[in-house]
């Protein structure tokens, strides 16, 4: 195996580790059903191998992933018809170790937790990207390489979003 | 500041709620493996297809001279419109995953308008085809007719085949141009929202 090969395996190994969180929480909100979602997440993964060789660092590393993670979750959800019901296996999602050993507590955070990921859904396509992105801690300009529009009108449609995205949690009054 | 903190909340529960299957890597590796076999395989069937084509007009030349001249070559024409169809859509299997959203997006809506000339294209080749068999018989019928008399069982079945395979071919082009229009819709939608143009409406 080729130096640059070894290399670039290791790389890519580093972003199934470091990224692979992210990548499965964006196959979430492009794909409802589990077994579907597997597969999808694989998908994403075989093309940040294939475009990895073509990575020149022309943005940063966490854009480029993204980038090649929404667009193959749309191509995805373009082919299958986006999914709008809601995620019914929330409930057995694996989740870190828990904050608050009280069951009320337990309760009322899965509830949030079903309430946020249900709403977020619900958004439209744009929408739903745009919440998903800054849910990950995306700054503003790299949203807008993300996406693909000027960094200025990031914080006006991230404003609607949230509004919209408050609207469907029913947490406005 | 109350802003912020919601957003915070909203991230401590999403980056809560998911994490990656614990043999992610093997699966992956898996997958990567199966894409080599796959894209080895299309095109080994790919270029099989080609050559045995090439091989049947030549059989056509040699060994069934009573079908008269030009079948051959009407043979061999369709298989290089085919390559040079497959080579095209090759060709335009780029990597669009590493462009911006609204860029892969762009690219998809060609792409997907490309695809529905080319199904477009394929009817009236398809009819071409059709036109030119009936004119090369009728340009021979004097060779063929002799063949057809004395086999005239095996070119009646022959004929049913064709009549049944005909629907079921109008059914999955009529099908295919059914879903590729719908991707075209979906593509100009998600378009249009990051224009701007129903970015308000649809929040509403």
């Amino acid at each position: 195996m080729s130096e640059s090969r070894r290399a670039l395996e290791q790389q890519f190994e580093r972003i199934l580790v470091e990224h692979g969180g992210a990548i499965s929480r964006l196959a979430y909100r492009y794909e409802a059903e589990r077994s579907v979602r597997e597969e999808l997440v694989q998908d994403i993964a075989l093309a940040l191998w294939q475009a990895l060789p073509h990575f020149r660092g022309e943005c940063s590393e966490r854009t480029f992933i993204f980038r090649i993670a929404h667009n193959r979750g749309l191509s995805h959800a373009g082919k299958r018809r986006l999914p709008h019901e809601p995620l019914d296996e929330l409930k057995d999602a694996h989740h870190p170790a828990d904050p608050h050993p009280h069951p009320e507590a337990r309760a009322a955070q899965t509830d949030q937790r079903k309430r946020l990921l249900s709403a977020i859904q619900l958004l439209p396509v744009m929408q739903r990207q745009m919440i998903v992105l800054v849910l990950e801690g995306l700054s503003h300009s790299e949203i807008a390489e993300v996406v693909g529009i000027k960094e200025n009108n990031v914080a006006v449609r991230l404003n609607r979003a949230r509004e919209a995205l408050k609207d469907l949690m029913g947490a406005r009054p | 500041m109350i802003e912020d903190l919601e957003l915070d909340s909203w991230r401590e529960q999403w980056s809560g709620f998911a994490e990656p299957s614990a043999d992610l890597q093997r699966q992956v590796r898996e997958r990567i493996d199966r894409h080599h076999w796959r894209f080895a395989l299309d095109n080994v069937l790919a270029a099989a297809g080609f050559f045995g084509i090439l091989i049947f007009a030549m059989f056509l030349r040699n060994q069934l001279s009573w079908l008269g001249t030009g079948w051959a070559t009407g043979v061999c024409v369709v298989a290089f419109v085919s390559a040079g169809c497959r080579i095209w859509v090759l060709r335009r299997a780029w990597r669009p995953h590493t462009h911006s959203t609204r860029a892969f997006l762009e690219l998809w809506h060609k792409r997907v308008t490309a695809q529905l000339l080319l199904l477009r294209i394929s009817v009236y080749v398809s009819l071409g085809w059709i036109v030119f068999c009936v004119a090369l018989a009728a340009n021979n019928w004097t060779t063929i007719g002799q063949d057809v008399r004395s086999h005239s069982k095996e070119w009646v079945a022959l004929l049913i085949i064709c009549m049944l395979v005909l629907p079921g071919i109008c059914y999955w082009v009529a099908w295919l141009q059914r879903r590729k229009t719908a991707e075209r819709n979906e593509v100009k939608k998600i378009l249009d929202e990051i224009d701007g143009n129903n970015f308000i409406d649809s929040s509403e």
